[in-house]
């Protein structure tokens, strides 16, 4: 019978807490039916995302709290990262259009440290973001090869 | 992250080894600089043993590319792990850094 199993994890909003989430993200890898490949871009979509919480809801104050969530179903892995911090502006999500190539003669387009969103959106089959009770909560999910039961059933 | 220097007829070869993301950035941002101003500009990143990068990692480099260009010098990347490769190549980043599989190589067109 395929089910439907979640974990929830907190840290707390300084960078060198991101790593034990991605730890915990490489531990659920028997579970899953995607390559390294494949896993290494989930990885990314959920680092970029805690770094974005970390940098523009929290200003770097170490203070606050992140909670990432991981649920994993017969056919579809869903991460969900949620902070109290200062939300993402209206409309910045539709704004992330893909990946544009660097200018070779403008530095300025080079830097993809503001490109976040849009590397989450690249790695990703679908990203919400919604705001609630003051709970900011970003969803990314992506569809899993086989059963997703990592041959449990 | 750990990074290990060492100088090749006038080139800095910098390897660097474990994570490189947002808790590592400042630290390795200031040693690269650092290499960049007291060297000739000329710089070889072997990323081999870069296990992961995010986007702020790939930042430093972009900012130690860009500080060599400005002393009239150049950074290549050298050995892409397969994580490495697939962050450069999503940001289309190969267009601008010039990539090596091979160190001699590395070296050669630096000189």
């Amino acid at each position: 019978m395929a089910i439907t199993r979640t974990i929830m994890l907190s840290i707390e909003s300084r960078p060198e807490c991101i790593e034990l989430l991605s730890h915990a993200l490489h531990g659920l890898c028997p579970l899953l039916t995607l390559s390294a490949t494949e896993m290494n871009k989930i990885e990314l979509a959920m680092v970029e995302a805690v770094n974005n919480v970390v940098e523009h809801a929290y200003s770097f104050e170490p203070i606050h709290h992140i909670w990432v969530e991981f649920e994993l179903m017969p056919e579809r892995f869903e991460l969900r990262v949620s902070d109290r911090g200062q939300p993402m502006p209206s409309g910045r999500l539709a704004e992330a259009q893909g990946l544009m190539a660097p200018d070779p003669a403008d530095f300025d387009t080079w830097t993809p440290r503001t490109r976040g969103l849009e590397i989450i959106k690249a790695c990703m089959d679908t990203v919400d973001y919604v705001v609630l009770d003051g709970i900011n909560t970003l969803s990314m999910s992506r569809a899993l090869n086989g059963d997703g039961m990592g041959g449990r059933v | 992250m750990v990074l290990t220097h060492r100088n090749v007829e006038g080139v800095d070869i910098v390897a660097l080894a474990g994570r490189l993301v947002m808790a590592d950035v400042p630290q390795v941002r200031q040693r690269l600089l650092a290499t960049v101003e007291q060297g000739n500009g000329k710089l070889v990143l072997d990323l081999a043993e870069v296990g992961f990068m995010d986007s702020s990692g790939l930042s430093v480099l972009v900012s130690v590319f860009k500080a060599a260009r400005l002393k009239n010098g150049d950074v290549v990347l050298l050995h892409l792990s397969p994580t490495v490769r697939s962050l450069i190549e999503l940001t289309r980043l190969q267009q601008i850094f010039t990539i090596f599989e091979d160190e001699v190589a590395a070296l050669a067109y630096l000189r």
